[in-house]
């Protein structure tokens, strides 16, 4: 199997059964996974912050840095590789903060709010989602599969 | 295990000399830049360093640049001094942090971007930027190599402590060790004679609400840079996002959230450049 890293604010997208989409440490940010496993097409979005008002520059260089431009560019490169989206599986990961009484930095629920916002609107149903918390996650999605792990706390992988 | 553990501070080899020729230069608000390269241009090794790092994509500098002379022309003196910091500070992470990080470059790559996220905050707040703290903040995980180790070898113990008990990461390595990595780098930091307000920096970038003295704000803006770096994920290990916030940092430079949205798209910018720049270690 050959990995294809998705870096912060990046999105890819795959039909190539040997690959595996990864993504390192997420940690307030998300991770969208969806897959068809109809035609056997994955893609996964790793993004950092809720709303590209806060500059549209900067999202029309790396639209996958916000959830309002990068979820909508995954279904669409998604759709180009034949996935239909009736039959898409969609999972969710990351939006964690740090141990933090006073609930002062947010963006970690501000993005989960983003999306189930836009998931809501598009008639989109989240399959499983592993968020929140306070640890960083590594997520892989498997193209052959659509097999979806999740490296957590104290490094223990499991199946999302 | 406390006494291995300070032994092993005393074991963590010299800082150049160069470089702390050039930080004492530096504390001085007016310093200048010839001064500075009079300073380095002895020190073949690290001259060979500043330049290749100024040639690196980051300051994006089209000729090539063979001097220092050139090098202070082209990129002007505040780059230079970013350039000469950094390659001081690079040779203590050559060695991943075992037991924190699972890739041997993330706690450097992590380092290099609170200080990054340092200089974007104080030139938010103050308008300049602050080449003291810039160094402060690129050592403020130096303890994590020392203790890497230790950490390591006890990670079920601590994982269970953070996992089960509820325990920040900082506390757990205190109930473990005696010491916590913070306290560590800011021994290493005055065994190496360096100013007090960079030990004290390090020493409390966890716990800015711990100090007496209510001026020192590296403390809290190393804090800061941290917890946004650390949410972004940038080279975040195990410890991750499992250390407690002190709420106050915030309100204390008056920022919303959305500057620190802002500032996190700004990283995300000068990460990108810098890329070249964290491979020079």
């Amino acid at each position: 199997m050959s990995d294809v890293v998705v870096g912060i604010s990046d999105l890819r997208v795959s039909n190539v059964r040997m690959d595996c989409l990864v993504t390192y440490a997420l940690g307030s940010c998300i991770a969208v996974a969806v897959y068809d496993p109809l035609v056997k097409v994955g893609g996964l979005l790793h993004y950092m912050l809720p709303e590209s008002t806060l500059d549209s520059e900067k999202a029309r260089e790396h639209p996958g840095m916000f959830a309002d431009t990068g979820i909508p560019l995954l279904f669409k490169s998604c759709y180009k590789l034949g996935a239909e989206k009736k039959r898409m599986v969609i999972k969710v990961a990351g939006g964690a903060r740090i141990m933090d009484d006073m609930n002062y930095f947010r963006i970690g629920q501000k993005n989960l709010t983003a999306l189930r916002r836009i998931f809501w609107k598009n008639n989109v149903l989240i399959d499983a989602e592993d968020t929140g918390e306070n640890f960083n996650r590594t997520v892989r999605l498997e193209i052959a599969t659509g097999k979806f792990l999740i490296k957590g706390l104290g490094g223990v992988v499991k199946e999302l | 295990m406390i006494e291995r553990i300070l032994r092993s501070i005393q074991h963590v080899p010299a800082f150049p000399m160069t470089i702390q020729k050039v930080m004492e230069l530096l504390r001085d608000e007016d310093y200048s830049v010839q001064e500075v390269a009079k300073v380095i241009k002895f020190d073949q090794a690290i001259t060979a360093n500043i330049l290749r790092m100024c040639n690196s994509a980051y300051f994006g500098v089209r000729s090539r640049i063979g001097t220092l002379n050139e090098a202070i022309v082209y990129l002007g003196k505040e780059n230079v001094i970013r350039a000469v910091q950094t390659s001081g500070v690079s040779r203590f992470f050559r060695k991943a942090a075992e037991g924190y990080v699972s890739r041997a470059n993330d706690l450097w790559s992590h380092s290099v971007s609170v200080a990054l996220m340092s200089q974007i905050l104080f030139k938010r707040i103050y308008q300049q930027e602050q080449p003291v703290l810039y160094t402060a903040a690129l050592l403020h995980d130096v303890g994590k190599v020392i203790l890497g180790e230790y950490v390591h070898k006890s990670f079920d113990k601590i994982m269970d402590l953070v996992g089960r008990e509820g325990c920040s990461f900082l506390e757990a390595e205190e109930k473990l060790f005696g010491i916590n990595h913070a306290i560590i780098g800011g021994k290493i930091a005055e065994q190496w004679n360096f100013p007090e307000e960079i030990s004290t920096a390090i020493r409390f970038h966890h716990r800015p609400d711990l100090l007496e003295d209510d001026k020192a704000i590296f403390p809290w803006l190393i804090n800061l840079a941290d917890q946004i770096g650390s949410m972004m994920g940038v080279g975040g290990g195990q410890d991750g996002l499992a250390y407690r916030a002190v709420s106050e940092v915030a309100q204390r430079f008056q920022l919303r959230d959305k500057d620190i949205e802002a500032c996190m798209v700004q990283l995300f910018g000068d990460m990108e450049k810098a890329r070249e720049l964290i491979a020079i270690v």
